[in-house]
């Protein structure tokens, strides 16, 4: 008797499954629904940034380099390939200039796309 | 009757990760084995040594793409002590409960496997599909399914809000109830118990030679679990039962890890009733003071032992890591010995290996 209802949880299970359908998204065409916090894809804001560099020193993976040339002439770069999704650099940003947003990351054909200004001062830009 | 030698790994469907086995058999049985290891070596400890404390946060999270949490968590208690502070409480509780959320996540993962390798395809499916709640939660509350970059030296990065405990204990509700069921097919269902009982044995004194830690000793009847015997904050104040088995074998090993996510269940829930509250990091120097520190912590393979050394520098002198798993594949070897061929992935799943940590 006890094997026969365990048999019918099983069944249970089964039926279950099948009403409720697939478990798995069919990404990219279905949605995927991350978390309001969920480290994806890194958003900018040039306005906030000040150069100090403090994401530079701390990003392990080495996706930011800030080219300086004195305190108003600097470009920041930002090498998503390298990027390792891990939130140090909005951490360690003062400024709130860097954020993480809920996003996935997408591949990319273009190779411009493997680098992305993230700043360039005034100055530099004269 | 002759003996034959056959390669298994380092690519191999049995595996996960890349471990090399030669395996001698006669006929069905199997004489005896021996591995080669370092596939996945990746130069970690070294790697540290030329990294802020501050990187090396990430660095180690990726030692292993399974404890990951608790390879930050013993190393920014090493550094922590080195600086001389302690972080809040409400840190430590949200710290263990990552630890015990990964528990909980690693030894389904380690079912499914198992499972998978003895037959039984449907307990595979499902442990896999509730091993997905635990993670569902992480990735909530940390923004990462598996990497969760919850730890920072001097507390964690993220607080958790009266939403994310209800949405915590909305799922460990369910997930309890789904592992009742799986613990009751495990222990009850002729087919699992026949591929396991019996195969594999592991005697007390062997574990104790080859220096076994974990589930697999605890499996064996050695009671010692460091969440008890010497608990990093909280665990000090949380009560851990200890589940252990006088088996040995690859059955009693599939019932400590079965028991052990129902333990870490109810810790989780512990942890969320007795959250303290407070600030969740401190801010801390980058600079660590000379000295030398060593932390074990209960990772969900058994001890996980860190060692650091500072010369007051940024970036560690010195940082050794032992993994749980080391002691385990140098028994597997002698495990082999006098079984069944038909029985050899018992014996590779039923240790539950994980080679990235081991090589690192
Ligand atoms: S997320 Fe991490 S790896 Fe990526 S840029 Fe920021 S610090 Fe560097
Ligand atoms: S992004 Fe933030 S941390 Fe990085 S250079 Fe700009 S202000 Fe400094």
């Amino acid at each position: 008797m006890e094997k026969f209802k365990k048999r019918l949880t099983i069944l249970n299970a089964v039926i279950e499954a099948l009403i409720k359908g697939p478990e798995t998204v069919k990404y990219p065409f279905g949605d995927l629904a991350l978390p309001e916090g969920y480290r994806g894809k890194i958003e900018f804001d040039p306005d906030k940034c000040s150069g100090c560099g403090l994401c530079v020193r701390d990003c392990p993976a080495d996706a930011l380099q800030l080219n300086k040339k004195s305190r108003e002439e600097y470009t920041l770069l930002y090498y998503p390939a390298r990027c390792a999704y891990c939130g140090q650099c909005e951490d360690s940003c003062h400024h709130g200039a860097i954020s993480h947003s809920n996003n996935l990351v997408g591949a990319t054909t273009h190779k411009d796309d493997w680098v992305l200004v993230f700043k360039e001062s005034k100055a530099s830009q004269e | 009757m002759d003996k034959i030698s056959i390669p298994i790994g380092p690519q191999h469907p049995l595996l996960k990760e890349p471990l090399s086995m030669m395996v001698d058999i006669a006929g069905e049985k199997v004489l005896g084995g021996s591995l080669r290891l370092g596939y996945v070596h990746r130069g970690i400890e070294r790697l540290a040594q030329q990294r802020t404390y501050v990187q090396n946060v990430h660095l180690i999270e990726r030692i292993c793409g399974i404890c990951s949490h608790v390879h930050t968590t013993a190393y920014c208690y090493a550094v922590e002590a080195l600086l001389g502070i302690e972080i809040p409480p409400r840190a430590q509780y949200i710290r263990a409960l990552m630890c015990e959320l990964e528990r909980i996540h690693s030894h389904l993962l380690w079912l499914g496997i198992l499972a998978k390798h003895i037959g039984l395809e449907t307990i595979f499916m499902h442990t896999w599909h509730d091993r997905e709640m635990a993670l569902d939660i992480m990735e909530e509350i940390s923004g990462g399914r598996v990497s969760h970059a919850a730890n920072q030296i001097g507390g964690v990065r993220f607080d958790l809000d009266e939403e994310h405990i209800d949405m915590i204990r909305g799922i460990l509700k369910k997930l309890h109830s789904q592992v009742d069921g799986l613990v009751d097919i495990i222990e009850t269902e002729p087919a699992a118990m026949a591929r396991t009982k019996g195969v594999a044995p592991i005697s007390p004194d062997m574990i104790k030679a080859y220096g076994v830690v974990g589930p697999v000793a605890r499996a064996s009847g050695v009671d010692i679990d460091l969440r008890r015997d010497a608990p990093l904050p909280p665990y000090d104040q949380l009560e851990v039962k200890v589940v252990t088995h006088p088996g040995g074998d690859a059955w009693a090993r599939t019932f400590v890890r079965a028991e052990e996510t129902r333990v870490s269940l109810n810790l989780c829930e512990k942890i969320l009733e007795d959250l303290p509250e407070g600030d969740v990091s401190l801010r801390t120097p980058r600079r660590v003071p000379e000295g030398e520190v060593i932390i074990r912590a209960e990772a969900p393979r058994g001890e996980l032992f860190y060692y650091l050394r500072s010369d007051g520098s940024d970036k560690p002198a010195r940082l050794k890591v032992r993994t749980p798993t080391l002691a385990t594949l140098s028994l597997l070897p002698v495990q082999l010995a006098e079984i069944n061929v038909a029985d050899i992935p018992v014996v590779l799943a039923g240790v539950d290996l994980c080679i990235a940590c081991a090589d690192r």
